[in-house]
């Protein structure tokens, strides 16, 4: 499965209980919209560096990382690299 | 002396004996008719235990003659919610020493008498019952003076008197029918009663309005939302060019949805009107082109003869900023009947310390720039999250501004990790397709990051209700806590 499905299909089953995984846009902004907010944040990360066998210092934490599903797949493959 | 809204229904029924005074149900209650059911009724009352009577029934021109005959009788009315549970309704009229409670069923032999009706006469002539949604409702008597005086000010501001039509949409029990009811008999215009059983019924509220072409309408808002969604699946461009004084009370009044009104009432005037069961009305707003722009609806001037102040950290604010607004009425209430709790929310103005009574309203206001007064919210209802204050009032107007959305309610729900969340419940239309994704984004652009939801519930149920129609706030932060 491609990245950006297996993280659209977490963050809905985790935070957007009432969406389908096809309603969620690759751009949609989650952080604005509070879907992630600090402390969701924190589990989000957890989430990755398990699913994608990653190290929390291959990871750049800033927040913009997080804003979208495009965003995140593409922390993902840069610290994948 | 001051005179009262049974000795001005006998004055209507000697001079003007076939005049409508109520429509129910598509028929008429003159003016001769119901001042003979008053006297029944008085005579009935008179033989009963003495000292204030309960009333426990819903709307209708019986229930509103045995209303005019305890009056008459010189008896209290004491009018809660009938749906409040039975336990609390006998506690409510223990503790206002109703001897006598009649219900729907008693109204037929409560109705007549030969007693002598008795001429001595109470201070008060109501005792409502506050809205507060948790533990018993507190007893809020209403002299006559104050109603005799509340009632000069509706006929001067919207003229009630003869040849006019008001509407009634809210239950016996509600302080609205002071204006709609008992203000309309006292001048004497006739009263369109709406009848409980069509209240939800958009389609009956509009043939309603239709064919009793009333002059005044006063309704929450809720009411108007049902009859515009009706004319709207008409499909045809109907208008309703009788009602020249349109109210909204009761509850916030979306701006948006105003061009609507204005389209299906074309020849009114429009007000927002705001108060509470304790002081009566104080505030009035008339609707200005543009106002559809705004996010709320500003409260406007206070009445003639209320004083208002907005009082924060024990000083008055003179200039703009947010206060808890303080207020006294030529209307309001002596205070609290019987109540454990004291005086509450009455007593001597916290700064002013001028021996007058006044009431804390517990709503909080602000004042901007043009010195212009808004709601801002119940003072409980401000709340700390992650930090920040949040008026959940602001975020529940912001959520009704979305044409998806039916209903909202913002509250704040305690929270193991962050103290307190912002939980938002929402009833969308049924042919939206609005989920949280959405009203996400929409809320984003339109609120600071700290008035964000942490979670969201949208369905297309109704939401909850208190007794006295208001949602059940509490209700939704215990089913929030259970998921």
């Amino acid at each position: 499965m491609e990245n950006k499905t297996i993280i659209t299909s977490y963050l809905v089953r985790e935070f957007l209980p009432d969406v389908r995984t096809d309603e969620l846009e690759s751009d949609y902004d989650l952080l604005a919209g509070g879907v992630i907010d600090s402390l969701a944040l924190l589990r989000v990360v957890d989430w990755i560096t398990t699913e994608f066998d990653l190290s929390i210092d291959d990871l750049d934490l800033s927040p913009d990382n997080f804003r979208s599903v495009d965003n995140i797949s593409a922390l993902v493959a840069s610290a994948k690299s | 002396m001051t005179e009262t809204i049974t000795g001005a229904v006998e004055r209507h029924a000697a001079t003007r004996p076939a005049d409508p005074a109520l429509h129910w149900q598509g028929a008429e209650v003159t003016y001769g008719e119901l001042a003979e059911a008053m006297r029944a009724a008085a005579a009935g009352v008179a033989g009963l235990a003495p000292g204030p009577v309960g009333v426990c029934a819903k709307k209708s021109p019986q229930a509103i003659a045995f209303v005019l005959g305890c009056l008459r009788a010189g008896r209290t009315v004491v009018l809660p919610s009938p749906t409040l549970p039975a336990e609390t309704l006998t506690e409510l009229f223990e503790r206002a020493g109703a001897g006598t409670v009649v219900t729907a069923a008693d109204l037929e032999q409560a109705t007549t008498g030969d007693h002598q009706a008795e001429v001595h006469s109470d201070d008060n002539a109501f005792m409502l019952t506050t809205s507060g949604s948790t533990g018993v409702p507190k007893l809020v008597p209403l002299a006559v003076g104050g109603i005799e005086r509340f009632t000069g000010w509706v006929h001067d501001e919207f003229d009630v008197g003869p040849g006019r039509r008001v509407l009634n949409y809210s239950p016996l029990n509600f302080d609205l029918c002071l204006f709609e009811i008992w203000s309309t008999l006292r001048r004497g215009g006739c009263v369109v009663l709406v009848d409980p059983e069509i209240a939800a019924d958009g389609g009956a509220l509009l043939d309603l309005l239709a064919t009793t072409e009333p002059h005044v309408v006063q309704a929450v808002p809720l009411f108007y939302q049902l009859v515009a969604d009706a004319a709207d699946a008409r499909g045809a461009e109907l208008t309703l060019p009788s009602v020249e004084h349109v109210i909204f009370t009761g509850d916030a009044m979306t701006p948006a949805r105003l061009p609507r009104l204005r389209a299906l009432f074309p020849s009114t005037r429009m007000h927002n009107i705001y108060g509470c069961t304790e002081t009566n009305d104080s505030f009035r707003y008339e609707l200005r082109d543009g106002d559809e722009e705004r996010t709320a609806l500003p409260l406007g001037r206070p009445l003639p003869g209320v004083h208002a102040d907005l009082v924060s950290d024990g000083a008055i604010l003179t200039g703009p900023g947010t206060g808890e607004l303080v207020v006294r009425t030529p209307f309001q209430s002596p205070g609290y009947h019987n109540s454990s709790a004291g005086d509450g929310a009455f007593g001597d103005h916290p700064v002013r310390r001028d021996g007058h009574r006044h009431f804390r309203t517990g709503d909080l206001v602000r004042r901007d720039e043009h010195g212009e007064l808004s709601l801002a919210g119940r003072a409980d209802f401000r709340v700390k999250v992650r930090g920040q204050q949040v008026y959940l009032q602001h975020v529940e107007e912001v959520l009704l501004g979305s044409a998806d959305v039916l209903e909202a309610v913002a509250i704040a729900v305690p929270d193991e990790h962050a103290g307190k969340r912002l939980h938002v419940v929402v009833r969308r239309r049924d042919d939206s397709r609005l989920n949280s994704l959405v009203l996400r984004k929409y809320l984003a652009e339109r609120l600071p990051p700290a008035a964000i939801p942490s979670t969201l519930s949208i369905g297309v149920d109704p939401l909850p209700r208190t007794s006295t129609g208001k949602v059940d706030r509490q209700h939704l932060v215990l089913m929030s806590e259970k998921r």
